[in-house]
């Protein structure tokens, strides 16, 4: 892997509500397994459909390897009107030239999250969970799998939504 | 149209059937939130998964697993004191758990249509 971005998303990061913490793990994570990578973490982007686009846009432009988005993957505003707005997975849906996903509920019905990979251009698109160990892990299980067969996405996402399910059993 | 609507629905989710209480506490004063170490904090005071949700700048909502309101209420200060250490967070005479609340189940067979990008309890409401 040459080349990837890491684009953290959510209001709250951008006005420092709350420390981007999964952005440093994540380019540790890259770095370990490729250390030639060059790495770009963005500013946050804003709770906005549009404005995820356009930045995804912007990077597969350029044709990086690998975009990863962070937050905003859940039901978030859709639930209750107190949690953040998340419209990541919504953003890729658009984006995404053959996506493969998988959505996580709890039993009270709320989306947990949904994780979605797909490529557009020569870009691979992934998108991770906001709380921390959901993306640590996520991404962790994406590194396996993308080392064993970057191609097969049905393993990568059946990998990444295993292993936010193991936080929680 | 949703380019995966042809899914079969054991393809397109999963449930995670884990009990946990929903908690909000307010009145915080939240700049610079490190809601990991707020996670861990919590977590050791529980002695259970906590997971942060949603912060504004002056509350955070998160996800307690495995314990039941009532035991989050009588822990009420405890759990306060603990929000107060993590990095990022002022707490004040104000601050307070505005509620603990389990989660209810709903039935997902009784969940109409899948719609791209909605919540499933949205979903079931619209049914029920």
């Amino acid at each position: 892997m040459r080349e990837a971005v890491i684009i953290p998303t959510g209001d709250e990061i951008r006005d420092n509500i709350v420390l981007d913490t999964d952005s440093p793990e994540i380019m540790a994570q890259l770095l370990r397994l490729f250390p030639g990578c060059l790495i770009h973490r963005i500013p946050p982007v804003r709770d906005k459909e549009e404005d995820i686009c356009a930045e995804v846009e912007r990077w597969v432009q350029q044709s990086v390897d690998l975009i990863v988005l962070i937050g905003g993957s859940g039901g978030g505003h859709r639930f209750s009107s107190t949690l953040g707005k998340d419209y990541t997975h919504t953003a890729m849906d658009r984006l995404l030239e053959a996506p493969v996903s998988r959505e996580i509920y709890g039993k009270n019905g709320h989306m947990w999250c949904k994780l979605i990979c797909g490529r557009r251009g020569q870009s691979l698109i992934i998108n991770l969970p906001g709380p921390f160990v959901e993306a640590q892990a996520a991404f962790g299980a994406f590194c396996t799998a993308y080392t064993n067969n970057q191609e097969n996405l049905k393993a990568i996402n059946e990998a990444m939504v295993a292993a936010v399910m193991a936080q929680y059993h | 149209m949703n380019k995966q609507s042809a899914k079969s629905p054991e393809d397109a989710y999963v449930i995670a059937h884990a009990d946990k209480t929903v908690l909000k506490i307010s009145g915080l004063t939240v700049k610079g939130l490190n809601d990991r170490q707020l996670e861990e904090l919590l977590t050791t005071q529980l002695n259970s998964v906590v997971r942060v949700i949603g912060v504004t700048a002056s509350s955070v909502d998160m996800d307690i697993y495995g314990i039941e309101e009532d035991s989050i209420q009588k822990d009420a200060d405890g759990i306060i004191r603990a929000v107060s250490l993590a990095e990022g967070i002022t707490v004040s005479e104000l601050s307070q758990i505005v509620y603990a609340k389990k989660v209810v189940p709903v039935s997902f067979d009784d969940i109409p249509n899948h719609l791209a990008a909605s919540c499933a309890r949205e979903r079931w409401m619209r049914n029920a």
